[in-house]
């Protein structure tokens, strides 16, 4: 029991933060990023390049990825993203968009970084083991620790900040923030920088405990897709709560249905299905329309 | 046609490139090899050890002037087809091969591609020599495939044997990720182990291949306290997290595998903890790779920048189509000859020290010699190199 | 008049050009190649429905994979005919559409789109548990379809004893894709079509005159799921196997891509987006290693450009002079 809550806390702080990345372009942009799962597969490539290869630093090598693919983010809206919103006649054209990025990342992975599986040294040496009722290694408690510390600066910065209002502003409304002197290509390229942020951060965090490999990608953005769903899209906190349950749900799942073997999976699968059914705008998400 | 011209143009540039870069060059007559498999997007790995095995081993022959078959020298050229390990792609892969007038084919590297491509290869005259172990496509009436490694219901058996006779194992579980091919394997692996009287205390767990935290499915395998976890079909990019996550739960027993995995993957991911895995492998262990193989392996490193030790049962495909058409050059364009030349063709294997042969093996498994026999080397990893284990023949 | 001009340069053109030319230039790999953008292209022409009643379908890789299984099951272990199998294949995928389009259709936008793409993997897993699938081994060796004769006249000839299947297929494969698009064609320009384009602007207003939406859009998702279920099963027969990876989440999202990229404001937008697509990556082979990069490379310079589609380039003063 023990085991399968510190296993649920630990998956879900993990995959709230690849959804928060996610609902944040969402909600000020109406996009679909496919990409983000190779956003974050590049920040862990990054990370393995300074911290496992040049041996920086680790905290370094974290801020590399975060800076890179903030930088990154901020380029593809301002260069494809906001033109292609601008001349498009239906939103869900920036869909085939996002999709040729997550094939163009695909294959700049592919080119610069190979292959194969990478990982890097541990951060923390060392298994917490109480008694085998709940056996944790200490970097996987290190990673949940940075990931909460992470989603709750995040929190406070989009609560407090100056930039964080004017984000949530624009988040709710567009034209109404316009209006009220919100710079609103501005703040979305800053935001779609953010939400890459994000996604980098992950990325290298991460990979000190799963490595990092170029076939995570397209995977981790359906797992996204599925939290922000639950959760319902563009809401910060339904991201987290999504997050959150989906862990759990692995977690419990893999322990109370082991011995039937290939079903966990087909279950969450069905049970999103059954439950968006009912509640078609997530748990805490606008009603469309 | 388009593609026509940009393929004669790049092919007259190639020709203009190799003659001016080395005027001694004879200009030998083009034998092309065909290799479908994966080699972009997630499942990459697969394919391009193999790709690039074939392109290192095809460059060196033409760097030392050629191959001889027969009476003629060729140049060896790999023609690549990546099929996104999309089966309805691996078909048009497969007849892309036919159109250049290839009859063989390295590849696909999946179950589902090599199903698929069955057709199309009877029906055009292409061997092919898929990495894909279902018996039936190598079972009469099944003519045109030929397995390219050693199958895990060959490899299961010798590994379980020796370790329940050497280690004392006695109770083993089994994990597979949910796909086709790990599934099958698992089923393989399970049938073993029973007929071996090994006690199989779990044999039902699976994963999803994105699974990135691996300790809430192997909590439930480790309940139960076998001597040897095996992961079947594993694929290398799981497998440091695996076992990592395994000893972290403080697993003590044994860890193997039936699939190929790579030194570098498994330092990288699981450090120390990946000490005692086993895994089957080819022959670059420094106790039987002959000078050959260490040159491939250099070859291999020049041109790619890393090698990767899953190439070393991949390197094995073309060797085998060469040796087989030299020993019976009518086989480059009709492949009944070929097919008949199997059965008893024989010649020295050049990756291995020592007598190790070249020949065509799977009578027992497939009821025709339908496999190329690949040594089956039983590595074990220790501080970042593998080490043999032992070395086994299939029949 | 000048319309029907063009369905005659089209029909001469896939059915004695296209051989003509293969004959001619010996390219027959082009068989293959053209029959999977015949097939990828009925499937598409379903997602395009979709998109029509306003939902982004990101879940045809299912119901093409339902197909694939159902024609299997039925040719493999019942032994029926697979041209009595096909529109079966198809009618039981669209069944499934409708026990699973009611209650899902009430979803709009990304939540729709997400729900499909769970779906996909959902058959997936279904497949790969399921003892009628034969789970992981997947059901191969299925024979080739046999033929079909009414009174001693052969309507369709046995494929087995054919010199060139491939050429039969392309013919089967050309037929059912002009069956589709001339059907989707008559559809978009019925009362349904109508009723539809209403309910793609305005599902509440369309509902306020008396429009009976949540019947329309399961009457547009089997319809869909019908074409998915058809282009699996004939893909099932060309491989002679099928497996729970034979259609996966990559293909859902490539029939969405080929629909976004012939423009979904056009009925014919999802063959001509298939085929560039297929063919676009079949070109780029040259390329290598770098065939990914190019690829997505022109994808994007073409949204960038082309943001609705490759069909919008056809300006209205030229509509003529195309036709």
């Amino acid at each position: 029991m023990e085991q399968i809550l510190a296993n649920g806390i630990y998956l879900g702080a993990q995959y709230a933060m690849i959804a928060l990345g996610l609902t944040l372009i969402f909600a000020l942009m109406n996009v679909l990023n496919f990409a983000h799962g190779q956003m974050y597969v590049l920040g862990g490539f990054v990370t393995y390049t300074f911290y496992g290869q040049l041996g920086w630093p680790f905290v370094i090598a974290l801020l590399a990825s975060c800076i890179t693919l903030a930088v990154l983010g901020a380029l593809i809206e301002r260069f494809l993203f906001a033109p292609v919103i601008r001349r498009s006649s239906r939103e869900e054209s920036t869909m085939l968009l996002a999709a040729g990025l997550a094939f163009l990342f695909d294959a700049i992975i592919l080119l610069v970084f190979g292959e194969k599986q990478r990982g890097v040294p541990k951060i923390v040496d060392g298994v917490f083991n109480w008694d085998f009722k709940l056996i944790m290694p200490y970097d996987r408690i290190l990673i949940c620790i940075l990931a909460i510390l992470s989603i709750v600066t995040f929190i406070l910065f989009m609560q407090y900040s100056k930039t964080g209002r004017a984000l949530r502003a624009l988040a709710q409304d567009r034209t109404a923030a316009q209006l009220m002197g919100v710079n609103v290509s501005r703040y979305s390229m800053i935001g779609f920088a953010l939400g890459a942020m994000l996604a980098g951060l992950v990325g290298g965090l991460l990979v000190t405990i799963t490595g990092v490999n170029l076939g995570m990608g397209g995977p981790t953005s359906i797992k996204a897709f599925m939290m922000v769903m639950i959760g319902g899209a563009g809401v910060i906190s339904g991201a987290i709560a999504g997050g959150i349950i989906l862990g759990f749900m692995e977690a419990i799942g893999l322990a109370v249905l082991s011995q039937y073997g290939d079903i966990t999976y087909l279950l969450i699968f069905v049970s999103l299905m059954i439950f968006l059914a009912i509640r078609p705008q997530g748990l805490m998400g606008k009603p469309w329309g | 046609m388009k593609r026509r011209n940009l393929m004669k143009s790049s092919a007259a540039l190639a020709l203009a490139v190799s003659v001016l870069g080395s005027a001694a060059w004879a200009e030998n007559p083009v034998l092309k090899i065909g290799f479908v498999g994966v080699t972009s997007g997630p499942a990459a790995a697969w394919g391009i050890s193999n790709q690039r095995s074939m392109e290192a081993r095809a460059d060196w022959i033409n760097e030392s002037g050629g191959y001889k078959i027969g009476d003629t020298t060729y140049d060896i050229e790999i023609v690549s087809f990546d099929d996104q390990k999309d089966p309805k792609r691996a078909i048009a892969g497969m007849e892309k091969m036919a159109q250049e007038g290839i009859h063989y084919v390295v590849g696909p590297n999946v179950d589902d591609g090599a199903a698929a491509v069955r057709p199309v290869a009877e029906a055009q005259g292409i061997m092919y020599f898929p990495y894909a172990f279902p018996k039936e496509l190598y079972s009469a009436p099944a003519s045109n495939a030929v397995l390219g490694m050693v199958a895990n219901y060959q490899s299961g058996p010798a590994i379980y044997k020796y370790l329940r006779d050497e280690k004392g194992v006695k109770t083993v579980a089994f994990v597979a990720a949910n796909e086709s091919d790990p599934l099958s394997q698992r089923d393989g692996g399970i049938a073993a182990a029973n007929a071996l009287g090994l006690e199989v205390v779990s044999d039902n767990v699976t994963y999803q291949v994105d699974t990135t935290d691996f300790t809430p499915v192997l909590t439930p395998v480790m309940r139960t306290q076998p001597d040897l976890l095996v992961l079947s079909g594993v694929s290398p990019a799981n497998a440091p997290q695996l076992i990592r996550s395994a000893r972290e739960l403080g697993f003590q027993g044994v860890i193997s595998t039936e699939t190929a995995q790579d030194a570098t993957v498994l330092r990288e991911g699981a450090g120390d903890l990946a000490n005692g895995f086993i895994s089957v492998g080819g022959a670059s262990t420094p106790e039987i790779a002959s000078d050959d193989m260490k040159e491939f392996v250099k070859r291999y490193t020049d041109m790619f920048g890393e090698y990767n030790d899953e190439s070393n049962t991949k390197v094995y495909a073309l060797e085998y189509i060469l040796a087989t058409l030299n020993a019976n050059p009518a086989g480059i364009e009709d492949v009944n000859a070929f097919q008949t030349t199997m059965d008893t063709f024989e010649a020295p294997n050049p990756f291995m020290k020592g007598d190790a042969k070249m020949r065509y093996v799977g009578t027992t498994s497939f009821g025709q010699k339908r496999q190329i026999a690949v040594p089956l080397v039983v590595n074990v990893y220790q501080d970042g190199v593998f080490e043999t284990l032992f070395v086994a023949e299939v029949d | 008049m000048i319309q029907w001009a063009g369905v005659a340069v089209f029909l001469l053109a896939i059915f004695i050009a296209i051989p003509g030319f293969v004959a001619a230039s010996g390219r027959s790999d082009l068989y293959y190649t053209l029959t999977s953008v015949a097939l990828l292209s009925i499937a598409s022409a379903g997602v395009w429905l979709t998109f029509y009643i306003g939902r982004i379908n990101i879940g045809q890789g299912a119901f093409a994979l339902i197909g694939a299984y159902v024609s299997a099951i039925l040719v493999t272990k019942a032994g029926i005919s697979f041209w009595l199998s096909l529109p079966l294949a198809g009618l039981f995928a669209a069944g499934v559409a409708v026990l699973i389009g009611l209650p899902i259709l009430r979803l709009r936008g990304v939540y729709f789109a997400m729900i499909s793409l769970v779906l996909t993997q959902v058959v997936t897993l279904t497949a790969l548990a399921l003892p009628i699938t034969n789970g992981a081994k997947g059901i191969t060796s299925i024979p080739l379809p046999g033929g079909v004769s009414i009174f001693g006249l052969t309507l369709i000839p046995d494929f087995a004893t054919l010199e060139n299947p491939r050429l039969a297929f392309y013919y089967a494969a050309s037929v059912l894709m002009v069956l589709t698009f001339a059907a989707m064609y008559r559809l978009v320009n019925s009362r349904l079509g109508h009723l539809c384009r209403s309910m793609q602007q305005n599902e509440e207003l369309a509902s306020s005159i008396g429009v009976n939406i949540s019947y329309i859009r399961v009457i547009v998702f089997s319809i869909s799921s019908f074409l998915g279920g058809i282009g699996g099963a004939m893909f099932g027969s060309i491989a002679q196997s099928v497996y729970p990876s034979s259609f996966q989440v990559a293909d859902s999202v490539n029939f969405m891509l080929n629909c976004f990229l012939g423009g979904l404001g056009y009925v014919f937008g999802p063959m001509l987006g298939t085929l560039v697509l297929y063919f676009g990556w079949d070109l780029l082979f040259e390329l290598g290693r770098f065939q990914l990069l190019a690829y997505s490379s022109l994808l994007i310079i073409l949204m960038l450009f082309l943001p609705n589609g490759l069909l919008s380039l056809r300006l209205p003063g030229k509509k003529g002079a195309d036709k």
